[in-house]
């Protein structure tokens, strides 16, 4: 069962666009394929609309959705083809799908930051539901009490261990799911919304054109450039890129995209060779396209990603680099769209000379006096705001990004790549107070780094993690994880499992200053569907 | 997973295959399909593998002493022997059948189906035991209904069979059973005891059942509520029913975790006498899946994962502790409190010195992983 290709899944999804015929999205299609293929296990509750037992009172995303129709091809015997359950995804995404606001908390999930560190105000919602997979995935869904219900039948009946487990064994778990989690997720998940009546009635804007975006990343930093979308019949798209990075270096790529929901744009491209992939939000005024793009094999390597679209009200992105040292000059670039001719970088921080200028970027020479004030400050291109500019005399100190972060072993002949980690080098100043970690600390931005790892603790030295876990690249800050399986040179054959410090050396002129992260490098996720 | 298990399995295939048409030239068939029957008297230990057999082991040689093949298929391989010493039942084909088999002959001779319809799925979370005098099976199952676009989890019920009602064996009697019971043993008195929330004592008649040991529900002064899993009913030659709980109590007047001392122990029950006890035997430093007690040192305590350790219980310490070459989960001690046997992960028992923890063999079992077999040790 296992072996089943959920990753095979998540392509098809993305995929969409490439092979799915225009007129195969259509809803009476979709129609058509539930009361041909459905009707074995659901009831038809109304003819018109269509309305079916179980699928008719859930909301999901379209990850939701694919999950859902994949688990019923697995376990229950449904029997379509990966067209035809393209064609269900984009039918229910779209019929009953999540409002923005509604996914607002939890795209993380969506965007594939598997990194990322959970945390929840209701103890039960993280024990009871988050112990197993992610709470985004629960957050991602809308049903009324009946369904909740369902769902808590389905995971006792599938999994009958799970109440056997640590956090389940010491309560009545049970009773709690049902008398307890039912009622709280029907009233924070409930199937009804406002927000879903009113995106409802929205006029969903067409995403073709061309848009200006800049982007983050570790190892290459700031990106820019443009990103040009066509198409849009059937809500399917193709799409290019063609921009740099901060060392002038080309991003480059193409591919298709499908937007769900009115709102929930998925792309496939191949950019540079790499096959990547783009999860963004398309904002209610359809000016904004924001998310992640991200490698489809390898996601923990991606970047955070932003786009304004051409002609749209003059919106400044980012000011790459964003900061500046008190008493020095330096090249900024501008990106955003509708950037007029009047730049202001604020008091104290002057443009010297105009370098470049296009529709998508303003780059200038700017110089920052000594007593120019210390912090973020606004910046305007004419009309266009929207970006900040953080002005620094000292790096104080250094944080290392993400502080906490899981790396795991792969590769090595098994089924899962290995999943690697990549760490920045994130400059502060410690503010009016000189005390780190406190309200008035001002974040400068990332800064170059050489890195290394060492043992996090003794039993770490003694299994000597550091040379079995994997390598650590001075220069990018990338971890590459050792092979998977047993490994006979180490203790009991283990495998390549480790605790680490990750540690950042910069210097900030003479000054030296030091980070320390922690990385665990552990075990392949084995089960590893589109939401973690 | 299935593609994994489909090439071992149809490489026994070939070589039983092999070895039956060499064998058919000489002794004939029928012999090498039953292998020798058990010798009276003598000392064996039984457990299973994938891809889907049962080993007796011989432990006067420590050697495989014969294999048979497991209807079904592997999982979990829980195993409890009966009181005739001859037949072994086995909870298998990932969770749903409990099969008999005599090991004189392989003969498979019971097999019920836990699900009581064609709605219904069903596991045994490895609880299942034997009444004292062996004429009866009890288990406790969790049914789903699985309706046609919905499941409905239902209530555990420990369900009673007859030994001899064959290979589509029904249950006699159906009671509902507490949720969570995993091990079980029989008491002398026809008391069956449950180890699930607390370990429960249940009237197999009635149903009426009652706490024997708390274990959730304890009331100890300074202690936070144990955690407790144990999924092997290890049958002893004391016939202690024996389950490792791990705790933390606290300094005298304080309610500090991190000043708290964290212990293992464990809950018995002898099923003879029914007497029970609840004892720390330890500092907590590290896991034991099973823990068990040497037949002829009471006060000494085994315990094994990752490391073989034996503990003073009296004294609480830990006397010594073996390096392992892989982790194991069942730990089980011959009659004579000689020999410690180690199986579960991989196919190796591995055979330590009871005394001085010494390595002295390790028996390799045709096959592949034990998983969370039960190894069990008795005279035939």
């Amino acid at each position: 069962m296992k072996n089943f290709k959920l990753p095979r899944l998540t392509g098809g999804l993305l995929l969409a666009g490439v092979i799915l015929p225009v007129s195969a999205v259509q809803a009476a299609d979709a129609e058509a394929i539930i009361q041909t293929k459905c009707m074995a296990c659901h009831t038809q509750e109304q003819a018109e609309p269509l309305e079916m037992s179980r699928m008719s009172h859930q909301r999901k995303t379209p990850e939701g959705w694919l999950m859902t129709i994949a688990r019923m091809q697995v376990m229950h015997g449904l029997d379509v083809s990966d067209e035809e359950r393209r064609t269900l995804v984009k039918y229910f995404a779209d019929k009953q799908g999540l409002a923005p606001e509604e996914t607002a908390g939890a795209r993380y999930a969506l965007e594939r930051r598997l990194n990322t560190m959970e945390s929840f105000e209701s103890a039960n919602f993280e024990q009871m539901c988050a112990r197993c997979h992610s709470g985004a995935r629960v957050e991602l869904q809308r049903r009324p009490a009946e369904e909740w219900k369902h769902l808590v039948n389905f995971h006792l009946g599938q999994w009958p261990s799970l109440e056997y487990q640590a956090q389940a064994r010491d309560r009545d778990w049970m009773g709690l799911a049902f008398k307890q989690m039912v009622p709280e997720l029907a009233s924070n998940f409930p199937l009804q919304s406002a927000s879903w009546d009113n995106w409802q009635k929205v006029t969903k804007v067409p995403v073709s054109g061309s848009w200006s975006f800049s982007a983050q990343m570790p190892v290459k930093g700031d990106a820019r450039g443009v990103m040009t979308i066509t198409g849009g019949k059937g809500d399917q798209y193709q799409v290019s890129i063609d921009g740099e990075y901060a060392d002038g270096s080309a991003l480059k790529g193409s591919g298709t995209a499908i937007v769900y929901t009115g709102y929930e744009w998925r792309a496939n491209l191949t950019v540079d060779g790499v096959k990547m992939r783009q999860v963004f939000a398309l904002s209610a005024d359809g000016a904004e396209l924001t998310g992640r793009m991200f490698e489809t094999i390898h996601d923990e390597a991606g970047m955070d990603f932003a786009a304004v679209r051409s002609g749209s009200s003059p919106t400044l992105l980012s000011v790459q680099p964003e900061f500046i040292r008190a008493g020095s000059t330096q090249v900024l670039t501008l990106v955003g769209t509708g950037l007029g001719k009047q730049i202001s970088l604020g008091d104290g921080v002057s443009v010297v000379s105009e370098i470049y200028r296009d529709d998508n970027k303003v780059v200038v020479q700017a110089t920052a006096n000594n007593k120019a004030q210390l912090g973020p400050r606004n910046v305007d291109a004419g009309k266009a705001t929207g970006a900040t500019l953080n002005v620094y005399n000292n790096v104080d100190r250094i944080n290392v990004v993400p502080s906490f972060a899981v790396a795991r072993v792969g590769g090595n002949g098994g089924s899962t790549p290995k999943y690697n980690a990549y760490f920045q080098a994130e400059a502060w100043m410690n503010g009016a107070d000189g005390q780190p970690d406190t309200a008035d600390d001002m974040r400068i931005g990332y800064v170059p780094a050489k890195w290394h790892v060492e043992p996090f603790n003794e039993q770490a030295a003694v299994d000597r993690d550091v040379h079995f876990t994997g390598r650590m690249d001075e220069k990018t800050g990338v971890f590459t994880t050792a092979g998977a399986g047993p490994n006979p040179e180490r203790r009991m054959s283990t495998n390549n499992a480790g605790n680490l410090k990750v540690i950042a050396d910069v210097m900030d002129g003479d000054k030296a200053l030091s980070a320390e992260g922690q990385m665990i490098v552990t075990v392949q996720r084995w089960n590893n569907p589109p939401l973690p | 997973m299935r593609k994994r298990t489909m090439l071992p399995r149809s490489m026994t295939m070939m070589l039983t295959t092999l070895t039956l048409g060499l064998t058919t030239l000489s002794s004939g068939l029928a012999v090498a399909a039953k292998g020798p029957a058990l010798q009276s008297g003598n000392e064996y230990m039984v457990v299973a593998n994938y891809p889907n057999q049962l080993h007796v082991l011989d432990l006067q040689t420590d050697t495989v002493y014969k294999s048979c093949d497991m209807p079904g298929r592997f999982g979990p391989g829980a195993l409890q022997v009966a009181p005739d010493n001859k037949t072994a039942y086995i909870l298998n084909n990932g969770y749903e059948d409990i099969y008999g088999v005599d090991m004189d002959t392989c003969e498979v001779i019971f097999h019920a189906e836990m699900a009581q319809s064609y709605k219904e799925r069903t596991k045994t979370m490895y609880a299942f035991a034997l009444s004292y005098d062996g004429k009866e099976l009890y288990a406790v199952q969790n049914p789903t209904l699985m309706e046609r676009d919905h499941y409905v989890v239902q209530p555990t019920r420990l369900a009673v069979y007859n030994t001899d009602a064959g290979l589509d064996a029904k249950p006699t009697r159906m009671l509902p059973s507490p949720r969570l019971v995993t091990a079980m043993q029989m008491g002398k008195d026809g008391g069956l005891y449950m180890a699930g929330a607390d370990i429960y004592k249940m009237d197999v008649h009635s149903g009426e059942y009652e706490v024997a040991v708390p274990s959730r529900n304890w009331q100890r002064e300074r202690y936070v509520q144990p955690d407790v899993l144990n999924v092997w009913a290890v049958q002893t030659p004391t016939q202690d029913f024996t389950i490792l709980y791990t705790t933390a109590r606290f300094q005298e007047g304080s309610e500090d975790l991190n000043t708290a001392d964290w212990l293992y122990g464990y809950f018995n029950i002898n099923l003879v006498t029914g007497a029970t006890e609840t004892k720390d035997f330890g500092p907590l430093t590290e896991i034991y899946f099973t823990g068990t007690r040497n037949p002829k040192d009471p006060n000494i305590m085994y315990g094994v994962l990752n490391r073989l350790a034996k503990y003073d219980i009296d004294k609480q310490t830990l006397l010594n502790a073996a390096e392992l070459d892989h982790s194991y989960y069942c730990v089980t001690v011959n009659h004579s409190g000689s020999k410690v046997y180690l199986a579960g992960t991989h196919n190796h028992v591995a055979v330590f010195d009871a005394d001085s923890l010494e390595h002295l063999n390790t028996i390799e079992l045709p096959g592949g992983d034990m998983s969370t077999t039960t190894a069990q040790v008795f005279i035939r």
